[in-house]
């Protein structure tokens, strides 16, 4: 029998701690002392505290883990998504002591973490990627030279950012001249490396993402296409597969050439390629995401495949049996996050005791969560308490059954975002999908202020 | 519909090795993981109590990284009186404690400035003094001499090692000799006193210190608490032989956190340095 040490918490530990019982490998979780005696440590088989509740010490301590994991004897890593799970060094450091590291090779993580880098080099390779400037701009005038060239409006965007952080909107050559020094600075500070680089901001554009799935021998494919065009602040509140309204022949090519990026770049495990799809239905690769995503139950739900064991399977180095033309997607699925914030007051982080929980259920409903009624939802880590995945034969049904699950749904003790995804899958906007990425922030949170007050 | 043509392995198939070595907390009384404890710089996650450090964790936590170069690491024990049992004794010790002997000494840098260090390990035989930790200690004080460099002691120790008797008595006046040689060239000497630092090595080279650093809640003293109880018939005080009690009678200098200390040798280290990096040379 084969360990799995799980380097995460909350929900996504959850998540993977199950699939291992479910196909029977033993799992051992870590946490911090304020997650002690949280869900995934009473799921797993094994637990071990690895540190004090600040992320650095314990769920970014890269030694405490690797101690946990040899003490356990653990054959295989998983890191979850946040935390270590796009860290190349953590990967080297399992390679040396014989732990294989459920996700893709190192330098697919170096690469891939380079923004800008991987721009380039999907570019290069003869894929679209989003106008703009042609790798990182040192000054002033060359960047007043790119814009020459794209027009406005313009993003400035920090080449170590990610996760929405490190963005600057720009409108015109004054406002240019204004930020971009700003946003040098601003990059220095927050991610230690003050090189930016220019992109076209595409208005009204879509977020389209497509899951792919890769062994070590070259085989490829993808499992779809999921809509996460509902973001605020770029952080995604609803997520769907498959994205809809869509031209099918766009979506087809969208998926060959995430295909495409995965065999130029051998990558293998699963990962997430981010499109922007334009009004005009034009495509540009944004970035890759070298891990699994919090979003991956939509397509798990759709496809029929349970995600986290393929990636068990990749890290084993075993062969993918199926070609594409074999797996065909059913249905249509939707997520929504329930985050402890309350949406009324901005969003605030709302942590605290859940007093009470009770969870939707039935026919196409699953609910992934890391916590349970009289579980603390601690201060120190991200908000999020749940995710609720409806299916439905088409996207009205899923729509519909979503919004009974989030009425169904009762937490107290803590407040949460369920009143605004409830509200949002009632939006006429939403339901006929005349939605895009700045759509929550520019159109629908004043709408809901409104409703609330 | 199946994804891979292999299935995974989930019989009984793996060798159960020997499981993993456990600590008890003595400020919480959680158990843990030995292992997982010293990544955590040997500091209980929960309470903050301070497990006795492993000498190579605490030079990984020291020094700047990959800058300690170990010197006479081979050195042996003798076994001078044919003690009974010392000589399976310590082959137990070595390969539990995956150390030689009860210290280790070598140069290295903290911060850029270089220095002598020796390490004591209390995971070794309670980190008791014998002929070759008394040699060893004598060795860098010598060579901290010859290279006028600054010499730091981690001292962390049950006392004189009893299986070598009146031989371990005698590195008592050796490594003060040494030291004092040191000290003569007026070189710094600091000493960082660990829990548990008794016996031979207080009442030797632990007490020589030209700044001497504690850790908090360390055991400080010569005679053992029971000895002493038992001695005088008589209630100790409180904190008796703690170094909270010892810093306010003036015995130690600073209790530095164990987090704090690099930063703090380092600081020490760069006032007493005439070369120091760290110390603009004026025009």
């Amino acid at each position: 029998m084969k360990t799995v040490l799980i380097a995460n918490r909350g929900e996504i530990a959850v998540r993977v701690i199950r699939t291992c019982k479910k196909i029977g490998l033993r799992s051992v979780a870590v946490y911090s002392e304020s997650d002690e005696g949280s869900m995934h440590t009473r799921l797993a088989d094994e637990s071990v505290c690895i540190g004090p509740r600040a992320p650095e010490k314990s769920y970014l301590n890269i030694d405490g883990i690797i101690a946990a994991a040899k003490a356990f004897n653990a054959d295989l890593i998983h890191p979850g998504f946040g935390f270590l799970s796009e860290n190349a060094a953590f990967r080297q450091a399992c390679d040396e002591e014989g732990i294989r590291f459920i996700g893709p090779s190192a330098e697919s993580m170096i690469l891939m973490g380079d923004k800008q880098r991987a721009r380039e080099l999907v570019a290069e390779n003869g894929f679209p990627v989003v106008p703009g400037s042609d790798g990182c701009v040192d000054s002033l005038e060359d960047a007043v030279a790119v814009s020459k060239r794209t027009g406005y409006p313009l993003m400035i965007k920090a080449a170590s950012g990610g996760g929405g952080r490190g963005i600057r909107i720009v409108k015109n050559e004054q406002e240019l001249l204004n930020s971009f020094p700003i946003a040098c600075r601003e990059a220095e500070v927050s991610f230690g490396d003050r090189r930016v680089y220019l992109e076209s901001y595409l208005p009204n554009a879509r977020h389209i993402e497509v899951q792919v799935l890769a062994d070590e021998y070259g085989n490829a494919i993808h499992l779809g296409t999921r809509e996460c065009t509902l973001q605020r602040k770029n952080q995604k509140i609803i997520e769907e597969a498959p994205a809809s309204n869509v031209d099918p022949a766009v979506i087809a090519a969208i998926q060959d050439t995430a295909v495409g990026i995965v065999r130029k770049l051998g990558y293998f495990n699963a990962g997430t390629i981010e499109f922007l799809l334009s009004e005009d239905g034009k495509f540009y690769f944004m970035e890759m995401n070298t891990r699994i995503q919090v979003e991956h139950p939509v397509t798990e739900c759709i496809y029929g495949v349970d995600l986290i064991k393929a990636q068990i399977h990749v890290a084993l180095s075993h062969k993918l049996s199926i070609k594409q033309k074999d797996i065909v997607p059913k249905g249509h699925a939707i997520e929504c996050r329930i985050n402890a914030e309350d949406p009324a007051r901005n969003f605030m982080p709302s942590p605290g005791i859940i007093t009470k929980m009770v969870l939707p259920g039935g026919n196409g409903v699953r609910v992934d969560t890391g916590f349970c009624e009289g579980d603390e939802i601690p201060p120190y880590y991200d908000s999020m308490i749940m995710k609720i995945i409806c299916m439905g034969d088409d996207r009205l049904e899923a729509i519909r059954a979503a919004g009974c699950a989030l009425e169904e749904l009762k937490i107290e003790g803590v407040s949460t975002s369920a009143a605004f995804s409830k509200a949002i899958l009632k939006d006429d906007d939403f339901i006929k999908g005349r939605i895009h990425t700045k759509w929550i922030e520019q159109v629908f949170i004043d709408r809901f202020m409104r409703s609330v007050q | 519909m199946k994804l891979f043509y292999e299935k995974i392995d989930t019989e009984e198939t793996y060798e159960k090795k020997p499981e993993a070595e456990k600590l008890y907390c003595g400020g919480c009384g959680r158990e843990m993981i030995a292992e997982v404890v010293h990544a955590n710089d040997s500091i209980c996650p929960y309470c903050g109590y301070l497990f006795r450090q492993p000498a190579y964790r605490r030079i990984e936590m020291i020094v700047d990284n990959g800058s300690f170069i170990e010197i006479e690491r081979d050195a042996e024990s003798k076994d001078p009186l044919s003690f009974p049992g010392y000589k399976t004794k310590i082959a137990t010790e070595k390969s539990k404690s995956k150390v030689q002997e009860g210290v280790i000494i070598g140069k290295a840098s903290i911060k850029g400035l270089r220095t002598a260090m020796a390490v004591m390990d209390s995971y070794f035989m309670m980190g008791s003094m014998g002929t070759v930790v008394g040699e060893k200690i004598v060795i860098i004080t010598e060579f901290a001499t010859l290279n006028k460099l600054p010499l730091i002691i981690f001292c962390a120790s049950g006392g004189a090692r009893m299986q070598e008797g009146i031989h371990s008595l005698l590195q008592m006046s050796r490594t003060t000799i040494a030291l004092a040689r040191h000290s003569a060239q007026k070189l710094l000497h600091i000493n960082v006193l660990t829990h548990p630092t008794t016996g031979g090595v207080t009442a030797s080279f632990a007490m020589q210190g030209d700044i001497t650093i504690a850790e908090p809640g360390a055991r400080i003293g010569f005679a053992g608490p029971r000895v002493i109880q038992q001695t005088v018939n008589d209630e100790l005080p409180e904190g008796f032989q703690m170094s909270e009690s010892l810093y306010e009678h003036g015995l130690i200098d600073r209790i530095v956190d164990r987090k704090d200390l690099r930063d703090t040798l380092a600081d020490i280290l760069a006032l007493h340095c005439k070369e120091s990096p760290r110390i603009p040379k004026l025009p």
